[in-house]
């Protein structure tokens, strides 16, 4: 299947510009990025903290962020399209608590 | 009273007077300054039996208590009027020189009021405040008259339209430091109308702010949070704005061709990461800004200039359906230099060309044509042929062509670069803005995007109302201290009281400042309310609430708008038709503006 990376992301997997995509294998996101990860060593340290993905990386398949699904464990086929992002979005909160404890 | 200046100019232009007066205290420190004290002004100033292009309308010019104290990103100002393309209230806000340097004149507010009998141009330098004619001016761009009344970036900063304000066109920009704009809502218009060219400003007095160690402490924790972020000191640094665009596009939310479409094919090709690879030459900050998203841009064709950014982007890429990015950037600095807002005008281009497309218009122009972007913008400017209508905004224009549905708007004003139907709540952030649709008074980018606290539903619609209304506040404190929206998305609102109390010596928490922007967002509401608006105008373009994408991460979505504002009204405290009630309104102590709206 398809794997698209975005900004910094792209140095990691031949630092041509304008290269963003490549093929990969795999049956959950999670090997997918695993087997990118043992081509492209630099890619673990880009977008893992540990076993689990760094806290700003957005990971999508089919437009899908796949926080919203089972993590690393949602399930691929060939016909998916994975896009990672690095971090482009984080530091402090600024939603304060009336939002979340009085509407949702 | 440290942090604001408390002195208010005040110029007619009918009469050629000057007066100085004293900045209410209590006004103040309920509506800090910017957006919030521009809003609070034009209330008393611009009733509404005075339309937007009478001498009776006024421009407002806020600083706000953070401006030109040094702070991160304090060099923003703000200006408030009636707006000609929607009818509400305006506020608009830009960065760059121009509001540190104004602020340094030693007064909080500019009101210009009345009409001139010939184009002239105000300067405010040490030696006094001076109306001079600007014939010699009239007519000519916004760099032309940029340089030619001496531009001098940190000493002497000028304020101007272009030939679209001149022309009263209906989404004219006022320009400041050549390349930043006060865009949206036309107030370059309001300005023409006034025969007013430009506003040259030369700042001598120093900002004192009355804690000096906890300011400097509290530049020191700004900053180091601008460095934790990955936006502030990665993303914006590295790619720009744009630096959204693959992902907006990713998730099926990148309006296309006039929002016939959710994804753009060629969306890559004009990202921030193609624009940082093809075009850019460097990075640019405003006065006291360590983010420095702005690009310095070159063109192929050997055209150099600021940007372009995101909105700008999407609004001559996209919504046009050209993936040209050198002829992008060139009708980005076209825009700039003929005054005119460039989201408004790539919305309208996209919706002539749907009109075209559907045969409401006989025009030989097609989505994709990006040899045609220099001549309709040039056209809007001065009013030619097909521009003469363009100038007058897509809604406008849409309706003489017999197909209104074809215009993307909410109150007249033009989208910008989100597509409701794939982000729910940004659907309801357009509806219920004051000014119009509009991006800048609570994205919901953060939460329905990138994980900002954390990462919620797109397409849910149960529980965004609260959300919604909490950015909306956010959103009005910051564009009334005056700050950056950027810092906001590294900075919470508990740093903005501390250095606000440094700056000021009063004591202000987060929650007063929520209470402030609050306020704001209400008087506002109260405004349009006075103005005739209800809550038949709290919508979407049919498109959106009708017509499921069709394909994409987002097909078969249509923005589910009427359970949000149902469950957004009951938030704000307004009644079923989106009035505040009275208890809202003393709670906020805003009765004044009940007792004037039951009159």
């Amino acid at each position: 299947l398809r794997v698209k990376l975005f900004g910094s992301l792209r140095s990691v997997i031949d630092g041509q510009t304008g290269r963003n995509a490549v093929e990969a294998t795999g049956d959950t996101v999670g090997e997918v990025l695993q087997e990118l990860c043992t081509r492209y060593p630099g890619l673990r340290d880009a977008i893992f903290h540990g076993h689990d993905l760094g806290p700003h990386i957005r990971v999508m398949i089919n437009g899908r962020d796949i926080a919203l699904l089972s993590g690393l464990e949602t399930a691929v086929g060939e016909n998916d399209q994975i896009a990672i992002f690095p971090p482009i979005a984080g530091g402090l909160a600024w939603l304060t608590r009336k939002s979340s404890k009085e509407s949702q | 009273m440290e942090g604001w200046a408390g002195k208010i100019l005040t110029i007619d232009l009918t009469s050629g007077s000057l007066e100085t007066s004293p900045l209410d205290k209590d006004m103040a420190r309920l509506y800090l300054g910017g957006r919030g004290l521009g809003g609070r002004l034009l209330w008393d100033l611009v009733g509404p039996e005075v339309k937007p292009l009478d001498p009776e309308n006024v421009l407002i010019f806020t600083t706000g208590p953070i401006t030109a104290s040094g702070s991160q990103t304090s060099s923003r100002f703000n200006v408030s009027t009636k707006s000609p393309l929607t009818g509400t209230l305006l506020h608009s806000n830009s960065g760059g020189w121009w509001g540190m340097q104004f602020k340094r004149t030693g007064f909080d507010v500019l009101i210009v009021k009345g009409k001139a009998e010939k184009p002239v141009y105000i300067t405010i330098t040490r030696d006094g405040v001076t109306v001079e004619e600007a014939s010699h001016l009239w007519g000519k761009t916004v760099f032309e008259t940029t340089d030619e009344l001496g531009q001098n970036r940190n000493k002497r900063n000028v304020l101007c339209i272009g030939p679209a304000g001149e022309n009263l066109v209906r989404i004219a920009a006022i320009m400041n430091d050549r390349e930043r704009a006060l865009a949206r809502g036309g107030p370059g218009a309001v300005m023409g109308s006034k025969n007013l060219k430009a506003i040259v400003v030369e700042g001598h007095e120093k900002n004192e702010v009355a804690e000096n160690d906890q300011f400097k402490f509290m530049l020191y924790e700004t900053r180091k949070l601008l460095k934790a972020s990955p936006l502030t000191s990665q993303a914006l640094p590295e790619f720009g704005t744009a630096v959204v665009m693959n992902v907006i596009n990713e998730i099926g939310a990148l309006p296309t061709r006039n929002f016939q479409q959710s994804q753009f094919e060629h969306a890559y090709e004009i990202s921030g990461e193609a624009i940082t690879d093809e075009i850019l030459v460097k990075n640019q900050a405003c006065w006291a800004c360590p983010i420095s998203c702005t690009r310095i841009t070159k063109t192929a064709g050997g055209k150099e200039g600021e940007g372009p950014e995101f909105e700008s982007t999407w609004a001559f890429g996209a919504q046009c359906g050209i993936d040209d990015l050198d002829l992008i950037a060139e009708a980005n600095y076209q825009a700039n230099d003929l005054g005119l807002d460039t989201i408004s005008m790539g919305n309208i281009i996209g919706c002539a060309m749907e009109l075209a497309q559907k045969g409401c218009l006989d025009a030989d122009l097609d989505f994709g044509q990006a040899e045609m972007l220099a001549g309709l913008i040039r056209d809007t400017a001065y009013r030619h042929g097909l521009g003469d209508d363009m100038a007058e905004g897509s809604y406008r224009m849409a309706i003489k062509y017999g197909a209104p549905e074809l215009s993307m708007t909410v109150k007249k004003l033009e989208l910008p670069a989100y597509d409701p139907r794939g982000m729910q709540g940004q659907g309801l952030v357009y509806a219920t803005s004051n000014r119009g649709a509009c991006h800048e008074t609570g994205n919901m980018l953060g939460p329905e995007v990138l994980a900002l606290p954390r990462l919620i539903d797109r397409f849910a619609t149960q529980g965004k109302a609260g959300i919604v209304s909490v950015h909306q506040d956010s959103a009005a404190v910051v564009d009334s201290l005056v700050y950056c929206k950027f810092t906001n998305m590294a900075v919470a609102e508990e740093f903005f009281a501390r250095t606000l109390s440094a700056v000021t010596g009063l004591p202000f928490t987060a929650d007063d400042l929520m209470k402030v922007g609050e306020r704001v967002w209400n008087l506002e509401r109260m405004y349009n309310l006075r103005e005739g608006f209800t809550s038949a105008d709290d919508t979407l373009p049919d498109r959106l609430l009708n017509e499921p994408v069709a394909e994409g991460p987002s097909k078969g979505f249509t923005a589910k708008l009427p359970p949000m504002l149902k469950e957004y009204y009951q938030f704000r405290g307004w009644d079923e038709n989106g009035v505040p009630r009275p208890r809202k309104l003393r709670e906020l102590s805003l009765e004044f503006t009940m007792e004037e709206t039951n009159d």
